[in-house]
């Protein structure tokens, strides 16, 4: 190899940056809807500090105690319940590629697994609910 | 001999538990979540449905529950480690590399840690433990 050659490759080497912008999640939809399944993150985590928040203001006492009812409130919510939904699809989802199971030698198709997962969701869905409600007046 | 042979080889035992409390807690906010903040977010504040949380004393009783204060903090706790990679490589994507690095790492999941521990104090602290 040249002495030439040898100095061009060395700087390509150094010089080369893979060229994506900040904004490259913006141009495919499939790209903005991996960003989107990553964000979740922020509003659930939110809604959990406030839950956090609901649960310690039960430590000051019957004439401390109030429950949310703003119009702001709810509104917080129905977002934070959209991007719960769209996180539990994209997460149950997964599992049917991520598990692998074999009965009598055969793989259970991913179908049935996936099926099993928003099966679960339901039943917990239901029984946590029903408690919610059931306790309350 | 060449040097990679010369490293021994570990087990990822940090990277097994960190990946673990990562799909654990993804699965609990999958499975747990939306129905929580459907009923108390939503249904219960707009005066569809009665909930728990709508009085002091509904609500404190079943605080009190000691399988409550459990399902608490196993519903509040495990997602925010969940939250913590999450967050974290949304930030790698959107162009800042330095989320990947070890003191980028030390500060999410410490936050996801701190949460767990106040969440512990806050369900300890609130309503006496109690059977009835």
């Amino acid at each position: 190899m040249s002495a030439e050659a040898k100095t061009s490759a060395r700087t390509a080497t150094k010089t080369y940056r893979p060229a994506m912008g900040a904004g490259w999640w913006t141009k495919k939809r499939h790209y903005f809807l991996y960003m989107v399944r990553e964000f979740t993150a922020l509003p659930l985590a939110l809604w959990l500090l406030w839950l956090l928040y609901e649960i310690q203001r039960a430590g000051r006492g019957p004439a401390g105690y109030y429950p949310p009812r703003s119009t702001a409130f709810v509104i917080f919510s129905v977002i934070c319940l959209l991007f719960a939904l769209y996180h539990s699809f994209t997460f149950l989802k997964l599992a049917g590629v991520i598990l692998h199971f074999k009965v009598l030698d055969k793989p259970v198709p991913s179908g049935l697994i996936v099926a099993s997962q928003f099966g679960a969701w339901l039943v917990a869905s239901i029984v946590i609910g029903a408690v919610l409600i059931g306790f309350g007046r | 001999m060449s040097e990679e042979s010369k490293t021994v080889q570990k087990p990822a035992l940090a990277h097994l538990f960190w990946w673990f409390m990562f799909s654990q807690g993804g699965l609990f906010a999958a499975v747990l979540l939306p129905v929580h903040i459907l009923v108390q977010g939503i249904l219960g504040p707009l005066g569809i449905v009665p909930v728990v949380d709508r009085h002091y004393d509904t609500w404190i009783n079943i605080l009190g529950n000691p399988i409550v204060k459990l399902y608490l903090l196993v519903l509040i706790s495990l997602p925010f480690f969940h939250f913590a990679h999450r967050l974290r490589y949304l930030l790698v994507d959107l162009g800042v590399p330095a989320a990947k690095s070890l003191p980028a790492q030390v500060i999410f999941y410490g936050v996801a840690i701190l949460v767990t521990l106040v969440t512990i104090w806050v369900l300890l602290t609130t309503a006496p433990i109690s059977l009835g």
